[in-house]
């Protein structure tokens, strides 16, 4: 018997609060490593105002984790997209949020506000 | 003879690499990969209309939308951002119990979409205890 199947044989046998908790925990875990990791990376700002983002074109360079800053100066809450960045927050108004970037190959990175499709989009640019 | 040449038209790209999928329990994973996976995943299973024009195209639109959306097949990309991941799993909550997903159009051919009351509630209590607030 394989080390993963026993893995799987306790996991459908713990009970079910048991397995939320270890989940939970597991998640809450891997959240702080994440953050650490990420905390001490360039910091880079990008503001929502007037329906517009600024700039709606941000350098960044390449192969390196990075912090974004991103505030809602607006009046309704926005979300904060993109596909290609595999990121989707939302930000209240008058509030800024930190998005968290992995090293970017060089290349351009949509993002839009999800909430509001008249607001135009913007780009990452990693080089 | 127009249809016939459509045949030879595909749309879209194949699917990025797998690049750390989601890890649930046994339980909600088979709910996941039943009901979600066809269009919120890099496996896709095509059913035989996916193969023509221009129904396949319509298909492809879709996946392409969905994978946009929410991809399980790159959960990591979600979770190196943990904010990002809980409000993923916050609006998979929030979609299922609100009976959006699956869309109407796709449980009318997919009976495996059609979610019982008891694999609902999984899937919400899964969303809610998994997307627990991450730390400040």
């Amino acid at each position: 018997m394989t080390n993963s199947t026993l893995a799987t044989g306790w996991w459908m046998c713990a009970t079910r609060n048991r397995r939320r908790r270890i989940g939970a925990a597991c998640a809450a875990m891997l959240a702080s490593a994440v953050v650490a990791a990420a905390s001490d990376a360039p910091v880079f700002e990008l503001t929502l105002a007037n329906g517009r983002f600024e700039p709606s074109q941000l350098t960044v360079p390449a192969d390196t984790a990075l912090q974004l800053r991103v505030t809602n100066n607006d009046t309704a809450a926005i979300e904060f997209e993109s596909f290609e960045l595999h990121r989707e927050r939302v930000v209240q108004p008058g509030e800024t949020i930190t998005v968290y970037l992995p090293a970017l190959k060089a290349g351009a990175y949509p993002f839009f506000d999800d909430f509001h499709s008249d607001t135009p989009p913007g780009s990452i640019v990693s080089k | 003879m127009l249809l016939l040449g459509a045949q030879f038209v595909r749309l879209g790209a194949p699917p990025p690499e797998a690049a750390g999928e989601l890890v649930a329990a046994p339980s909600v994973d088979a709910v996941l990969r039943s009901a979600c996976f066809d269009c919120h995943s890099n496996h896709t299973r095509w059913p035989w209309y996916g193969y023509v024009a221009p129904f396949a195209w319509l298909l492809e639109h879709d996946v392409s939308a969905g994978r946009a959306r929410l991809n399980f097949s790159q959960w990591d990309a979600y979770a190196s951002d943990p904010e990002t991941a809980h409000h993923k799993l916050e609006e998979i909550r929030a979609a299922v119990a609100g009976g959006q997903m699956a869309p109407w159009y796709y449980r009318l051919l997919h009976a495996d979409a059609r979610l019982t009351a008891t694999q609902r509630d999984l899937l919400i209590d899964w969303a809610r205890s998994a997307g627990s607030p991450p730390p400040s």
